[in-house]
């Protein structure tokens, strides 16, 4: 943005002060870290998240039922006492504190978040939010991460010769799959893999590959129980990759059919350069440069729309404690996940940001500037 | 034709080009031939759709997927060998692109590789063509580099966009006579420069080609970049070349309408008011050229002959030829003007 | 002195891009006067193309004033401000980028007639929409109104975008680069109409273009203005810069351009300038902005005052030049190379 400027004139005469120079000179600490780029990105973050958790706090209490009547219903129809006692029963064993109305409940979690403490789930009191996290996320990430960056790097390669061949049947071929795959939702793919190969044709048990590794296994180090954990978690992956495979492909054919346009892909075939160099170092990497900026920012995407395809193959990911917590209105975990969620996407837009210098030199250079 | 001899390094024979395009053939070039010497520098001017480009991309075969060499041949001589470069296989004309005739891409700003140091775009370039030694490969690069007159080790090491246009145009030129080609194409070499960054090619140019003895063959708009560093000259009218000559034979005495017509419509910077004159018209539609000679619509000397019988291109004097059935008329009219 | 149209006194202008500020004009001092050709020379990013913006008023000045017959355009208001919008015109380079491509010929100046009232309806439309394509030479008229841009050649594009301009019948045309992007051949022709446009509408030209040959021929009768790094550094009659160039850099730029004539051109002198590196804007070298590069360069002077355009005192054409050797009527000394 270009903005007016008073000239900077060597041989002109200062300016006189004037009121708005003297109340610009009041805010100018906060001008400054407004004006740093990164300080400013981070800042419009943490505002994004507030917002965010806020919106999310007020929207779980509006859910109909609450933590309490969820379980009472469960108790009355089990053991036939009267609704006062089990209401009394259940709000006991229950880390809340019943008198505490909304606002003081958002001012003490907003508190508890600023020392980075989640507080406490409140259907089963003693387990920490957070160590429910830390239980579940690793195999979301695992998951999603390996779907992401097998997908992408398929992509690349399906999405060259796309361009290379532009019109032919190839092409044709495979932007009719990119399309389908980018139209139909992950979730989908996943009921068709369950119906198909699953259900009717009976390729695997889709029983036996519920969780996230075979019952009875310890997590570690050893062969069985990484195999256990790669076949279980082979299908949510396959899921994925299927699912974002398609984006991939149509942005890398996309990019790589205007990096083939330019100039110095005409100059290095001049060059006499063999054919595997230009279309690595001369086509390839410029036009997988944006692609990494997108793969960052759909990371957070994944991780979120993954949610469903992990409920749908019984696959115990962060995903499935979102459900679990969703059913017995579990509002702190469910605003611990929703936290996490938040947080990776916008962090993840980040961090696509403020990286892709590392890989353009020429954004790194201005960048130092 | 003649037999090759052993000065001329490359001979261009009766070269027709067409583009395929949805609304018919564009007639690209037509019976093109000419012969470039060693150490001769050629100028093919002409204004834009005329066919130069077109001309420039057939010899080191860099075409558009659409066009299609209807007739004609490439002959290239190194060594006492001769080759059609059509003919090259893959594997020949990957060698014979740069090792023996490089081309220079109108507009520096975009032939470098934004995210490879220059460093490693020379090392490419030489490794493909069989250097091995990176050392070796520096130091060639580097005296290259002084030679158009930057500083050597620093824009060696730097990004394309740490450089201007100037000098992105020059580490160009340079990266251009790496493998010492015996034929370096320069398509607009200082379109789009700054008057004085022009001035600075033009110099690092002639001093180029004076220690290294290539052949050059360059296109242009700007009769003035011809007059300065032709020693032939070749006008390009509607995909054939109309009239070739001398620089002096055609500056002095140009024989073809097209051609007077260009002269006379360059302003200059003589101390005189310039008397100009426009071509009226336009360049013809090559999809449906004119009948006879393609000029005859825009000339003031059409006759009936010129709208039926295309002029070949005849020899006059030394070695000047030219395309027109009216050259006596047009020698007389300048007579009277002058 | 003859009446000024427009006069601009003491305009800077700078862009501010992130923390930078980017002077892109300092202390510009001209007139136009009517009718007068007038030619801004300069290499890119000389400060010419956004001269040219002011002088319209699409681009207003960080400091100093623009007379438009006299009034500074900023205390315009209301009627007079449109007046001044409509009597002063823009014509762009690429006159492919600046015509809408789903309009035709009449369309695209049929519009502005209608919406500024200068004509009577689609009658009166169609009239003086025929009246300006014979204006600018694109006869017969039939063949073009109903045409889309990309059905006529560059020229007639170019001409169609100065039919555009004419349409609120301007007093001063501003053309930018406007024949740069058309072929050699009818470059000529279109400067030509331009030409004539001064003797049969009134219309002051000033043209804007970094070819010195174009400006030496346009305003053969009037005057160039060339401009360095932001700064206007040398005015005057064409004939005397062309002839008798006063400023070190207009004498650089004249000695570099090559001629279209292979004796003249090959014997031609260039004086070796010091340094090839073109400063940038936001790190501008203090005093003249020319001296790293100047071959007359004074060191202790060139270096620490910024020179004023001011006529010299012994001087032997009436240019006015900002030069401190010449400001203190020195005789410019040649360095050795």
């Amino acid at each position: 943005m270009l903005h007016d400027q008073q000239p900077l004139a060597t041989d002109q005469q200062p300016p006189a002060p004037n009121l708005s120079l003297m109340t610009a000179r009041l805010y100018d600490p906060l001008l400054k870290v407004y004006r740093n780029y990164t300080a400013r990105v981070f800042l419009q973050a943490i505002i994004t998240i507030w917002v965010v958790m806020t919106l999310t706090f007020v929207l779980v209490r509006l859910m109909p039922g609450n933590p309490v009547d969820v379980l009472v219903e469960q108790i009355l129809t089990a053991e036939g006492i009267s609704y006062q006692e089990a209401y009394d029963r259940i709000a006991a064993s229950f880390n809340i504190d019943k008198d505490a109305t909304p606002l003081d409940q958002y001012l003490q979690w907003l508190g508890d978040l600023l020392r980075l403490d989640l507080g406490t789930s409140i259907t089963s009191p003693g387990t920490k939010v957070i160590d429910e996290i830390a239980r579940f996320l690793p195999w979301t990430v695992f998951a999603v991460g390996t779907g992401l960056l097998i997908s992408f790097v398929l992509g690349i390669f399906a999405g060259m010769p796309m361009a290379y061949y532009r019109g032919s049947k190839l092409d044709h071929i495979l932007s009719f799959f990119s399309s389908f795959s980018t139209g139909v939702p992950n979730y989908i793919w996943g009921l068709l893999i369950i119906i198909g190969p699953g259900i009717s044709w009976r390729w695997f048990d889709i029983g036996a590959l519920r969780g996230t590794y075979d019952v009875g296994l310890t997590p570690g180090v050893n062969a069985e129980f990484i195999l256990s954990a790669l076949e279980h978690a082979a299908l949510p992956v396959f899921t994925y990759i299927i699912a974002i495979l398609g984006t991939w492909m149509l942005s890398m054919k996309s990019s790589t059919t205007g990096v083939l346009n330019e100039d110095y892909v005409n100059v290095a075939e001049a060059r006499g350069l063999k054919e595997r160099t230009v279309i690595s170092s001369y086509v390839g990497r410029n036009a997988a440069l944006p692609l990494f900026t997108q793969l960052t920012i759909s990371i957070g995407f994944v991780l979120s729309s993954g949610v469903v395809v992990e409920e749908i193959f019984v696959y115990w990911g962060i995903g499935h404690l979102l459900f679990q917590s969703i059913t017995v209105r579990d509002y702190t975990t469910l605003q611990g996940v929703v936290l996490l969620l938040t947080a990776v996407i916008v962090f993840s837009n980040l961090f696509a940001d403020l990286t892709y210098g590392l890989l353009d030199p020429r954004v790194r250079v201005s960048g130092e500037k | 034709m003649s037999a090759m001899s052993p000065e001329t390094i490359l001979r261009v024979d009766e070269l027709s080009i067409v583009y395929r395009t949805d609304r018919g053939d564009v007639r690209a070039t037509n019976d093109i031939s000419f012969d470039l010497k060693r150490g001769e520098a050629m100028a093919l001017i002409g204004e834009s759709g005329s066919g130069k480009t077109t001309i420039s991309l057939a010899l080191i075969r860099k075409l558009p997927k659409n066009a299609v060499v209807t007739s004609g041949q490439i002959l290239y001589q190194h060594d006492s060998n001769v080759q059609d470069v059509l003919g090259l296989s893959r594997r020949q004309l990957r060698s014979f692109r740069w090792n023996d005739c490089a081309m220079v891409f109108q507009g520096a700003q975009n032939a470098f590789n934004p995210v490879l140091k220059i460093r490693k775009q020379f090392e490419d370039t030489a490794r493909a063509h069989g250097w091995a030694d990176k050392t070796a490969i520096r130091k060639r690069a580097l005296s290259l580099l002084e030679l158009v007159r930057l500083d050597p080790e620093r824009v060696y090491d730097s990004f394309p966009h740490e450089l201007s246009g100037g000098m992105k145009q020059r580490t160009l030129l340079a990266l251009g006579v790496l493998l010492s080609p015996q034929v370096v194409i320069l398509d607009e070499p200082t379109t789009a420069l700054d008057i004085l960054t022009q001035r600075a090619i033009i110099d690092v140019l002639n001093d180029m080609q004076r220690k290294l003895q290539f052949s050059i063959i360059f296109i242009s708009h700007d009769l003035s970049l011809a007059a300065e560093m032709a020693d032939t000259v070749a006008t390009v009218y509607a995909g054939e070349i109309v009239e070739i000559g001398g620089v002096d034979e055609i500056f002095y005495r140009s024989l073809h309408p097209y051609t007077y017509g260009l002269l006379t419509s360059v302003p200059t910077l003589e101390h005189a008011q310039d008397v100009l004159q426009s071509i009226p018209g336009s360049p013809p539609n090559l999809i449906a050229p004119p009948s006879g000679c393609k000029f005859h619509p825009r000339c003031s000397f059409a006759s009936d002959q010129c709208q039926v019988d295309s002029p070949p291109l005849q020899l006059d004097i030394g070695s000047h030829l030219a395309a027109c059935w009216h050259k006596d008329r047009l020698l007389a009219s300048r007579k009277e003007d002058a | 002195m003859p009446e000024s149209i427009i006069e601009l006194q003491g305009v800077y202008r700078s862009f501010k891009t992130g923390r930078t500020v980017v002077p892109v004009l300092q202390d510009i001092n001209f007139g136009v006067n009517k009718l007068e050709f007038l030619c801004l020379v300069g290499e890119s990013g000389c400060g010419k193309t956004t001269t040219g913006k002011i002088i319209c008023g699409l681009l207003p000045p960080s400091s100093g004033q623009i007379l438009f017959e006299g009034q500074d355009i900023a205390s315009l208001r209301g009627a007079e401000r449109r007046r001044h919008r409509r009597s002063v015109q823009i014509i762009h380079q690429d006159p492919y980028a600046s015509l809408n491509p789903t309009q035709t010929v009449k369309e695209m100046l049929s519009y502005p007639l209608l919406a500024h009232r200068l004509v009577n309806g689609r009658r009166g439309a169609e009239n003086r929409v025929n009246e300006l394509l014979d204006l600018v030479d694109l006869t017969p008229v039939e063949d073009f109104v109903d045409k889309y841009p990309h059905q006529l050649s560059g020229g007639q594009r170019q001409r169609v975008s100065i039919a555009r301009a004419l349409t609120t019948e301007p007093s001063v045309i501003v053309a930018d680069e406007s024949v740069s992007m058309v072929d050699v051949s009818i470059r000529i022709g279109l400067l030509q109409m331009m030409m004539d446009l001064r003797d049969r509408l009134d219309v002051t030209i000033v043209f804007i273009t970094h070819d010195l040959a174009l400006a030496k021929y346009f305003a053969w009768d009037g005057r160039i203005g060339v401009m360095y790094l932001g700064r206007l550094v040398e005015i005057g009659a064409t004939q005397q810069i062309i002839a008798a160039p006063q400023h070190p850099y207009t004498k650089v730029l004249l000695s570099a351009i090559p001629e279209p004539d292979p004796h003249k051109t090959r014997s031609k002198q260039h004086i070796q300038l010091r340094s090839e590196d073109i400063p940038r804007l936001t790190e501008l070298p203090p005093g003249c902005s020319f001296h790293p590069r100047c071959p007359w360069y004074v060191p202790g002077a060139c270096d620490v005052t910024v020179p004023q355009l001011a006529l010299p005192p012994q001087a032997v054409v009436d240019s006015e030049v900002a030069c401190i050797p010449l400001e203190r009527g020195d005789e410019l000394v040649l360095h050795d190379a």
